[in-house]
């Protein structure tokens, strides 16, 4: 183990550790404190540059070999996340001002950033048990009203499953290949033993589960729900990112093939299609995004169909347009002082006469994320179609697309509800504050730079 | 400045305008309006550089600017005047003025929002006229639903969101099969020659099989048929039409339709040759369909707006007839067409707008005699009228006659690839549109007087000013249209050229080329 490679492969790692220390260091020596806000924007963006440096600079290399390894994608696909999770920390304020939110979303951010660097299934498993824990913790946290307790278990329990059902198919590879190592599931991927076969589909839905793909979504619309809104926030973009880059680490850049191509392609269209629909019914935005967002996690693993190569690439700019995008919405949504008519979409009508920034950061997110040209989130769905196109597919891009279509109508109608609608009578939000307006802004101009300049990201993953 | 940046500017004036209206303190409306209405005169008068310096002897792109822009797949900025759009451009720039104009005292409120609107859309609708990269033309054709969508919902009638979500859906159903098919296209591109790009250019040279081609025109067609709208597929523009705000019917009428048109001519029909050879007989037939079945709707409306709506229909089926016939004579009358057709629908929805602004009712019946209390607003009403039903000397009638000689000259070609009867069925559409504008015009002009909410006040300078600039541009297109038509000859021949060309892989070159999707 060579001491500098760990200090500078691990310096993204090592700065959360150091943010979480102070965190507690500061809950310990004064109870209500405002500077935990500061210290951990300071250390994710710190942690964020380090590892944005550490992409630019190329630097390649394994302290410790078999287990952790970091490349130039890995490395920005790490600064990515790290920034992203920048505007929900400065957005929390207006629902964390101090406390354990803090230490509690840097520890499951030390997890996400280890799954980018794993290369072998105990370190993913680390990884994905470090991002999980904490935020069974994060969806209690906003506790306000009954249904949280009841999410919060609900979604310990379905967590929990999927990471049995991961270390089973691990155990299982193990037992096939011996060898614990991520390569093994590419081999895996093609072998016709069946062993293998079984280990293959219990990471799969393992992911599936983790993700929220049908039909193993059941618990995340109440889990964003009972969750306070950073919390929500957190759930949607940087969790599943988290899955996403996981599942990326473990297929690697081997071909999908028959039967399993057709697992791959049947559930998340079925995700893409239902989390669509089901999404027009709901009442609220939160539980709109989760439909939502279980539909986008359904064009994630689409792009799992695609080349090998350009899978990780797909992945990782799907998620940031689609995470950039998400966190504006809830960044701009006003703050209330009930946590459930906060988001309720018919208190949102006529947002526009009210809080006309808001409601435009918001249209814009809703389009973005209905994959509308010219926001990001159209490239980032042209990149996943194109790849599985290219891979052959055409027949399943299609019905992919056309159910990308459904999802249409429930955007829309929440900028119906906000730019068309008379003002709702007794909305009650609070006027944006600063701090919120900030986190919009920042992620306005992300979105902003990754439309005008997308090859600039494309390039370096 | 060379041109290339006069086009920029052109372009991108719309956008700084939409940042200046954003800076602006709430409540100066009327700094917005003037602030709107410079930015759009001064776009025009740029634009008229750019027609001025339009050389109609060079082939290929003028003004151009190409930056890499995706490298990776192929995926670069680049815009460019040609033949094809220098026409359609000049239509835009030149209505821009005249809607900003129009609005001025029919839009009170949220006038900010509404000017960022026109603006967004205006830039939208030059950038799908004079890209030249298919990522970047489906990126600025999207666009242009979402200021289209607000302008309805937010400043239309009475069903406004039944209209506007309708128009979205309708329009994004095709979008999105064009963009299944736009990246299987640039694929096979890549896949075929080698080349990663999604130039038009470089588009052109895919060679696909005829079955590839068939599915590909069908999604293309599918997205322009429409936002044409071509029978079956036009029950939104009645409603969208109708539920708009005068701007928002202007700007649909006016060049948003042609969206569609242009898109044939400039992707769908020449990206395919072999598949729209064997379809024009059906594309033909559908074009005279809308001819005739258009006019027919228009002539039971009680509704002015939608007698306005199905003319449109009509209308713009003379266009399709004419880039099917793939004859120079109706090509070059199509793209007339289109421009004739933007100028006097945008006149006659104006004209709309402004007695609905003093009547408030479209309903047909409750008008009556206004040439008695309104002669001025008669006398432009049926000179526009007169020029929507082709009379010489108007736009409306150079388009149509030459659509009908090329359709004709096409029938009678030796593989007569339009059926003599489709052909004279076109002619019959000339009649019934003669028949329902002047019977139109006869109700709602002549006879006993009726003026809802009267007595009102005639036209004042501004609608003046409007309608003689626009009627100075039809008078233009139909008694001088040889400058006009000058500038797209070459591309009239392009176009032929790329119809008739095969695009199939030669039969030696089948056997090594890799899968495609019948053997996957």
């Amino acid at each position: 183990m060579n001491f500098t490679a760990v200090s500078v492969a691990m310096a993204p790692e090592h700065l959360l550790l150091a943010g979480i220390v102070a965190l507690l260091v500061l809950e310990i020596a004064s109870a209500r404190s405002r500077a935990a806000l500061p210290i951990a924007v300071i250390f994710v963006g710190a942690a964020a540059v380090a590892a944005a440096l550490l992409g630019a600079s190329g630097w390649t290399g394994s302290p410790f070999p078999g287990q952790f390894v970091l490349t130039p994608p890995a490395a920005f696909a790490k600064a990515l996340v790290l920034a992203l999770a920048v505007p929900v920390l400065l957005f929390s304020r207006e629902d964390f001002g101090e406390g354990d939110f803090y230490p509690l979303l840097l520890a499951s951010l030390y997890g996400v950033c280890l799954l980018a660097s794993a290369q072998s299934f105990l370190t993913l498993f680390l990884g994905i048990e470090l991002m999980s824990i904490p935020v069974y913790v994060l969806v209690l946290l906003g506790y306000r009203r009954p249904e949280s307790a009841e999410a919060a278990l609900k979604y310990l329990v379905l967590s929990g499953t999927a990471s049995a059902s991961f270390l089973m198919g691990a155990s299982l590879l193990y037992g096939s290949t011996g060898s614990l190592g991520l390569a093994s599931f590419g081999g895996a991927l093609a072998s016709t033993d069946l062993l293998a076969r079984t280990a293959v589909v219990m990471v799969v839905s393992a992911f599936f589960l983790k993700a929220a793909i049908v039909p193993f979504h059941g618990w995340a619309p109440d889990a964003y729900e009972a969750a306070s809104v950073p919390s929500t926030a957190y759930m949607a973009v940087l969790v599943k990112a988290g899955v996403l880059i996981a599942a990326a680490r473990v297929f690697g850049t081997a071909p999908v093939a028959e039967p399993l191509a057709g697992l791959i392609a049947i559930l998340p269209i079925a995700s893409i299609v239902w989390g669509n629909l089901t999404a027009m019914r709901q009442p609220g935005l939160r539980r709109m995004i989760a439909y939502s967002s279980i539909a986008h996690a359904g064009y994630l693993f689409l792009a799992f169909l695609g080349d090998g190569p350009g899978r990780f690439q797909a992945v990782v700019f799907y998620l940031a347009t689609y995470g950039v995008m998400n966190l504006l919405a809830f960044a701009a949504l006003p703050a209330h002082d009930d946590d459930v008519e906060r988001d309720r979409l018919e208190n949102l009508k006529g947002l526009f006469h009210t809080h006309p920034f808001a409601a435009l950061a918001i249209g814009m997110a809703m389009l973005s994320l209905a994959g509308i040209p010219p926001f990001p989130g159209f490239v980032g769905k042209f990149l996943i179609f194109r790849n599985v196109i290219a891979a052959g597919y055409t027949g399943w891009a299609v019905i992919g697309l056309v159910g990308s279509y459904l999802g249409i109508y429930f955007y829309l109608r929440l900028i119906q509800f906000m730019f068309m609608s008379p003002a709702a009578a007794k909305a009650g939000h609070a006027p944006s504050r600063g701090v919120a307006m900030g986190a919009s802004l920042l992620c306005l101009a992300g979105s902003v730079a990754v439309a005008v300049a997308p090859g600039l990201l494309l390039s370096r993953l | 400045m060379a041109d290339s940046t006069v086009l920029s500017v052109v372009l991108y004036l719309p956008v700084a305008g939409m940042l200046a209206i954003a800076a602006l303190p709430a409540g100066r409306d009327g700094a917005v309006r003037a602030l709107t209405l410079a930015l759009m005169v001064a776009q025009f008068l740029l634009s008229l550089v750019l027609y001025a310096h339009f050389d109609p002897a060079t082939p290929g792109l003028q003004a151009a600017t190409r930056l890499p822009w995706i490298p990776a797949w192929g995926v670069s900025y680049l815009i460019g005047l040609d033949g094809y759009n220098i026409l359609l451009v000049m239509l835009t720039t030149f209505l821009g003025p005249l809607v900003t104009a129009g609005a001025f005292t029919a839009v009170t409120k949220q006038v900010k929002l509404f000017y960022a609107m026109v603006l967004l859309i205006q830039f939208a609708m030059l950038g799908t006229f004079v890209a030249q990269d298919l990522f970047l033309f489906y990126l600025f054709w999207e666009t242009m639903l979402i200021p289209m969508f607000l302008l309805i919902g937010i400043w239309g009638g009475e069903r406004r969101i039944y209209a506007t979500i309708k128009f979205f859906l309708y329009t994004a159903f095709g979008s999105i099969l064009m963009l299944a098919a736009v990246i299987y296209l640039a694929w096979s591109l890549w896949h075929t020659t080698g080349t990663a790009s999604f130039a038009f250019a470089d588009l052109y040279r895919a060679r696909l099989p005829l079955e590839t081609q068939q599915w590909l025109l069908a999604a293309f067609a599918l997205s322009f048929a429409i936002k044409v709208p071509m029978v079956p597929l036009h029950t939104w523009l009645p409603d969208a039409h109708v539920e708009a705000p005068t701007a928002g019917s202007v700007i649909l009428a006016g060049v948003l339709l042609k969206m569609g048109t242009y898109g044939f001519m400039k992707l769908g029909f020449p990206l395919f040759p072999d598949a729209t050879r064997l379809a024009v007989p059906a594309i033909s037939i559908l074009a005279v369909v809308s001819i005739v079945y258009g006019a027919c709707l228009a002539l039971v409306q009680t509704d002015i707006k939608k007698i306005i709506a199905y003319s449109s229909i009509s209308h713009l089926g003379y266009v399709m007839l004419g880039l099917a016939s793939v004859d120079l004579l109706g090509i070059q009358g199509a793209i007339v067409q289109m421009v004739s057709h933007g100028l006097v629908a945008a006149g006659l929805f104006l004209m709309v707008g402004m007695i609905y602004e003093r009547c408030h009712t479209r309903e047909l019946a409750a008008y009556g005699g206004l040439a008695k209390v309104l002669p001025v607003y008669s006398v432009f009403f049926l000179v526009l009228t007169l020029a929507s039903v082709g009379l010489p000397t108007t736009s409306g009638f150079t388009g149509e006659f030459l659509v009908l000689l090329g359709a004709f000259n096409a029938a009678w070609r030796e593989s007569a690839p339009i059926p003599v009867w489709v052909a004279g069925l076109a002619v019959s559409g000339v009649v019934l549109g003669a028949l329902y504008m002047l019977w139109f015009a006869q109700r709602f002009l002549f006879g006993a007087e009726r003026v809802p909410h009267g007595p009102v006040p005639d036209l004042d300078g501004r609608e003046r000013a409007i309608l003689v600039i626009l009627l100075a541009a039809v008078f233009w297109l139909g008694l001088a249209p040889d400058a006009a038509m000058k500038r797209t000859e070459l591309a009239a021949r392009e176009y032929q050229e790329l119809v008739a060309r095969r695009a199939v892989p030669a039969a030696t070159r089948l056997t090594v080329a890799a899968p495609t999707e019948a053997t996957r």
